[in-house]
């Protein structure tokens, strides 16, 4: 038997790179955001305005940024690619330091380095995700460039942590039979996502829409959702941002025709599809990066159940209250995290 | 489910349960189940294993490996040489999986 005929072909490493220290600084930039969504919602102190004032930035580039960089860079295992998660956190760092122009700066190098490192993974194995991952680095990047610039890049910076998640279900999907057109139409989805970011909301709320129903239809999470255990806790996770996702959509498409809801096209996705996909995922992710093993139990739903219990509250119009109840539901999280920790 | 397998053949029922016994957190199937497995070649008393993941961009490989290595050791002792080797030719593809995993995936 042939051991080594693939040139890409390297070994495993047994021990892997220690990312816990790259992962550990996520924790303070998600802590500095959340204060400053509390201050946006009327419930911290005026001292928190620095972090009120760039609490989008910091979600979307210093805290969904850093994770995603640093789960490309621990599968990618080359050193330079730590260095987009790096230049992400601090950029967080420094745009809470009330340095904006070094921040936005940091936020492209870090979006330029995550490129090539989403590059070099289409390189290693070329695919429809590969390609997809590829197309979301892009559009970060892009968004950094708006950022930097002054311009308004919120459509276009979601499209980055959206369009990551829809290449990693993507490549999922392959495990479960998928019509021939499930790709292409996911492809001429983003097309139209790009498109709406653009120039037209409608066509961005509509695509949005469009993005939840392939994922709803397509997502092996409905054949998961059948195993007990955690793959039942992460495929409910994953069913339930879904949802998020389309109400989102629904909400840009209302501001398209004049509703209120910027309130709601943020935060159904922001918080419902994008922070719900991260607590789904964090029993698997936070090992994969640094070795920590953690058990499995029931107390796992808690954190998300409130999570999504406040976000309905908070479109009911209690944005106070509800915001507390985000605040709250990501420590129950970090305490359901530590109090879960095992040897194997 | 199948892989290629070189070695003494009473190794070869306790090497495959080991390999049964790494399963993927997200996907609730052995990696024997998924066909991530090309190959074993037992050797020096340890074991060299060639296989796949269904992504290269995904991180839990690093935790699927430290898996494989714990359960290799169970058969072959704490300090064996166990190699695995990651490779992405050929590609994998759902042809690989077992007919129970198919069935799981609605296939």
């Amino acid at each position: 038997m042939d051991l080594g005929h693939d040139e890409r072909a390297r070994p495993a490493l047994h021990g892997r790179l220690n990312a816990a220290p790259l992962a550990a600084l996520a924790l303070p930039l998600l802590a500095a955001a959340v204060a400053g969504g509390l201050w946006r919602a009327g419930a911290a102190p005026p001292a928190w305005q620095s972090a009120g004032l760039a609490h989008g930035p910091l979600m979307l580039s210093a805290v969904f940024g850093s994770v995603i960089a640093l789960e490309r860079a621990v599968a990618l295992k080359r050193w330079w690619g730590f260095a987009a998660p790096l230049a992400s956190a601090l950029g967080g760092a420094a745009l809470l330091a009330g340095w904006p122009a070094a921040g936005a700066a940091l936020g492209v190098l870090a979006a330029v380095v995550l490129l090539a490192v989403h590059a070099a993974l289409w390189r290693q194995q070329p695919a429809a995700h590969t390609a997809l991952l590829v197309v979301a680095g892009a559009l970060g990047l892009a968004a950094q460039a708006v950022f930097a610039a002054g311009g308004d890049a919120l459509k276009l910076w979601f499209l980055f942590p959206v369009l990551t998640v829809a290449a990693e279900r993507l490549e999922l999907t392959r495990l479960a039979r998928r019509p021939r057109w499930a790709a292409p139409l996911l492809f001429a989805l983003v097309g139209a996502l790009v498109l709406g970011a653009v120039a037209s909301t409608a066509l961005y709320g509509l695509a949005l829409m469009a993005l939840a129903a392939w994922l709803l239809v397509f997502d092996i999470a409905r054949r998961t959702v059948r195993a007990p255990g955690l793959p039942r806790y992460i495929a409910l996770g994953l069913l339930a941002g879904h949802a998020w996702l389309a109400v989102g959509g629904l909400a840009w498409l209302g501001i398209a025709v004049g509703c209120p809801g910027r309130d709601l096209a943020l935060h159904a996705v922001g918080i419902g599809f994008l922070l719900g996909m991260v607590m789904a995922h964090v029993p698997v992710i936070l090992p994969a990066l640094t070795g920590l093993r953690l058990g499995f139990t029931g107390w796992w739903y808690g954190p998300p159940l409130l999570l999504h219990a406040s976000l309905l509250w908070r479109f009911s119009g209690a944005l106070h209250d509800a915001a507390l109840g985000h605040a709250a539901a990501l420590l129950a999280f970090v305490f359901v995290v530590a109090t879960h920790r095992r040897r194997r | 489910m199948s892989f290629d397998y070189e070695g003494p053949d009473e190794l070869r029922a306790p090497v495959t349960a080991a390999l049964n016994r790494v399963v993927d957190p997200e996907l609730a199937m052995s990696i024997t189940d998924i066909g991530l497995v090309y190959g074993v070649k037992v050797r020096d008393q340890g074991a060299a294993v060639r296989m796949t993941m269904t992504s290269a961009a995904c991180p839990v490989a690093d935790l699927i490996v430290d898996d494989l290595h714990h359960e290799l050791g169970r058969v072959f002792g704490g300090g064996a040489p166990i190699d695995v080797q990651l490779c992405w030719e050929p590609p994998w593809t759902s042809d690989m999986m077992s007919e129970r995993a198919r069935r799981f995936m609605g296939g």
